[in-house]
């Protein structure tokens, strides 16, 4: 299936243009080292990946597969699991991407004043970055533990938070949240430091105060930089795994299955490679349409 | 690269795939050893260092065939098997549980050792035990893939000093408590702040299960060779006698109910529970962990209709894909004889399926309840679930969450049902085209 793909074009001969000819295959020469684990890595199995979501493909050596075209969708939409896990995804990824969002621009917007140890704070500020997602969620889970961990201790309750129906999706969302600031922070702070002086001091003369300043230049200035970096978040925040099988595995009962947890599910724990598949293509399709639209809006406001 | 994750499942798959096909090795020339890698699954200290002396002993024993133990854990172990036979790299000996064989067996990874067990072997387990391990090999036929070493059953362990404070009868095993007798009991030992039991119930589904067939719960049934849930009067007698003691009585603890196994033990040594309903397995915390002074004893079984309890066990198996199937049972039958098993089974304080490792002297002393748990063996029968298809997918997906519900008080026993069986079927439905 790949070998369709992987063939590069061949190098166009072109009547009066000698040049281009030998440029282009230059070109290529220099472009194969990229292209090579490109193509071999990323597009091969995305492409077999999606052939895979119309075969029944299952883990055991007793079973052959056979392409079962649309089925494993119509099993999809039938399936109540599949539209929980959509719908605690869909909660997931908007609260953390929105709360990332306005959490990061509160500290990129202090972090841009002239405070004293503006440079550590600024370090300290990029430290969750540092730390591998597993790491981050067994910090979390000694935060939350039941009666050693530093929530409980601090507000005086006795909650099994990652045990608890009701608390565990916010518990994870508070953690995706905390994880998921340095970029964001980071990205709004180089946004705010290209905005000029020049629109401050107009508008100071005017005798604007902070909140006019912060609405009528700040945001607008940010406009690109805030559509850019939500929606990147956003589509990390859909596709979140580790974090949250390291926290609580999708549990309790189901109350945090995002649809990439699911997946793995019922590839690595049932072994049905193909329906996985479909998930994850589906997911895909879900993404990019929400995503599409959200930027046409955002480019149609702009325009 | 993570926008790429959401295809990780299938590229995975892809590069197993491809990796899957190149991988013929070369048969290692006769003057050298054959190498055999062993996954083991020991965790507790004293086990680990049993498995590895046994694996060191064997080494020494035996140049020609040397075995590597590997470190695995319970946690991820069926998600790390699945790519492993899949990319045909498994591990030569595996340590695993009867639930999760059932599944392999069908799918082809596991060698049928029903011809390849040596007699001795194969006579000093009974054959309930050998029951856990037999399962349909996915092509209509039925096999033996593993053989079953560990069993867990379910005791009770008590408070000694509360139990004879209530002046409260000690049962035996020859004469063990009833249901009713432990809720009386039970009743009796909630006193201020004491209550009379706690289940711990983070993972309820195999608990529940186990217990339910003392009032002969199977939950499943097969007719005409389709297997669904049943849920009728004898599943629910122990689902409701459980919360019957948590919201009728009070002499459980609801607290408790989000615990995993070992976490009501602080609460226990504080005399805020009167007994734990656990695995036997539990008494190697409880007598590690017990301040000084602390009196415990372990008590058998609970009775309903019978004492019968459902077992699993754990489990040698050998990779279909093993280039050495035979070096490798002669290994697991050294590994798993009567005195090797006698020094698994202290290791992991549960019980051995070999009889002669259960008549070691080790094993029944009355010291830390040897006595009480080796002979509640004699309870075990085959879980009726081991036998379903998609039953880890069921107990996932549906009786986890449903049982957690239930025993919270957030549903009925007849809305329990009700889902345990329409949405159990529509699961194991998929297992059965």
């Amino acid at each position: 299936m790949t070998a369709t793909v992987t063939r590069p074009a061949p190098p166009r001969r072109q009547a009066g243009h000698g040049g281009g000819s030998r440029r282009d295959r230059e070109m290529w020469v220099l472009m194969l080292p990229a292209l090579v684990p490109v193509l071999l890595f990323s597009v091969g199995p995305l492409l077999y990946g999606i052939g895979l979501a119309f075969t029944d493909a299952e883990a055991g050596r007793n079973h052959v597969t056979s392409f079962v075209g649309l089925a494993n969708f119509g099993d999809l939409l039938a399936d109540d699991e599949f539209w929980s896990s959509i719908r605690i995804g869909l909660v997931w990824a908007v609260s953390v991407t929105v709360l990332q969002f306005l959490a990061s621009l509160g500290l990129a917007l202090l972090l841009n004043q002239r405070l004293w140890f503006r440079g550590l704070a600024r370090v300290l500020a990029v430290v969750p970055w540092a730390m591998p997602p597993v790491v981050i969620g067994l910090m979390w889970r000694l935060v939350y533990h039941p009666d050693a961990g530093i929530l409980n201790s601090t507000l005086g309750t006795d909650v099994n938070w990652l045990a608890d129906f009701t608390w565990a999706l916010p518990a994870v969302i508070v953690m995706g949240v905390w994880s998921g600031m340095p970029q964001t922070t980071v990205v709004l702070l180089a946004g705010l430091q290209g905005v000029p002086r020049e629109l401050y001091e107009a508008v100071e003369v005017d005798g604007a105060g902070t909140w006019r300043r912060f609405w009528n230049i700040t945001l607008p200035q940010l406009r690109p930089i805030i559509v850019t970096i939500t929606s990147l978040d956003f589509v990390w925040n859909v596709n979140q795994f580790s974090l949250v099988y390291v926290l609580t595995q999708g549990g309790p009962g189901g109350r945090t299955r995002l649809p990439m947890l699911f997946a793995y599910e019922e590839a690595f724990r049932y072994g049905f490679f193909g329906y996985a598949a479909t998930l994850g293509l589906t997911i895909v399709i879900v993404v990019l349409a929400l995503l599409g639209f959200y930027l046409w809006r955002q480019l149609r406001e702009v325009s | 690269m993570r926008l790429k994750s959401a295809l990780a499942a299938a590229a995975i798959v892809a590069l197993t795939a491809a990796c899957g096909g190149g991988g013929a090795e070369q048969e290692p020339s006769s003057g050298e050893p054959v190498k055999l890698d062993f996954l083991s699954l020991a965790w507790q200290k004293e086990s680990v260092e049993a498995n590895k002396q046994l694996v060191e002993e064997w080494n020494k024993a035996n140049p020609g065939v040397q075995v590597t133990y590997v470190q695995g854990s319970w946690d991820t172990v069926n998600d790390q098997l699945v790519t492993s036979f899949e990319g045909g790299d498994a591990p030569d000996v595996i340590h695993d549980d009867s639930p999760a064989l059932s599944g392999f067996a069908a799918k082809g990874y596991l060698l049928d050792l029903k011809d390849k067990v040596p007699a001795e072997l194969r006579s000093d387990i009974p054959q309930p035990a050998w029951d856990t391990v037999t399962f349909g090999d996915g092509k209509g036929g039925e096999g033996v893939f593993g053989v079953p070493f560990l069993q867990e059953s379910h005791v009770i362990i008590a408070n000694k000093k509360l139990l004879d404070a209530a002046k409260v009868r000690i049962p035996t095993s020859g004469e063990p408590w009833t249901w009713d007798e432990f809720a009386d009991i039970s009743k009796k030992l909630t006193k201020g702040d004491t209550y009379g039991v706690a289940w711990p119930m983070k993972s309820p589904v195999n608990k529940t299960l186990n217990l339910a067939l003392n009032f002969g719960g199977t939950f499943f049934q097969t007719t005409g060779g389709k297997t669904t849930v049943k849920v009728g009067a004898e599943e629910k007698e122990v689902l409701q006698r459980i919360h019957d003691q948590l919201y009728k009585d009070k002499s459980a603890d609801t607290a408790a109910l989000g615990m995993g196994t070992a976490d009501p033990l602080p609460g226990f040594f504080a005399d805020k529970y009167a007994m734990l309903p656990v695995g036997v397995f539990l008494r190697q915390q409880v007598a590690e962990q017990a301040p000084d002074g602390f009196e415990w004893v372990t008590l058998p079984p609970l009775k309903g209709v019978s004492a019968e309890q459902g077992a699993v066990s754990q489990t040698l198996s050998v990779a279909a894909d093993s280039k050495h199937p035979d070096e490798a049972v002669t290994f697991i039958s050294f590994f798993l004889n009567g005195p090797n098993q006698a020094k698994l089974a202290r290791g992991d304080w549960l019980l051995p399926t070999s009889v002669k490792a259960a008549s070691d002297p080790v094993l029944t002393t009355e010291e830390n309840g040897w006595d009480v748990a080796t002979a509640s063996g004699k309870n075990l029968v085959v879980a009726p679930f081991l036998k379903v298809n998609g039953f880890d997918e069921w107990k996932s997906k549906v009786a986890t969450p449903v049982l957690q519900e239930f025993y919270a008080n957030k549903i009925t026993i007849d809305e329990a049902a009700k889902r345990l069986v329409d949405d159990g079927n529509k699961v194991l439905e998929r297992y059965q085209r």
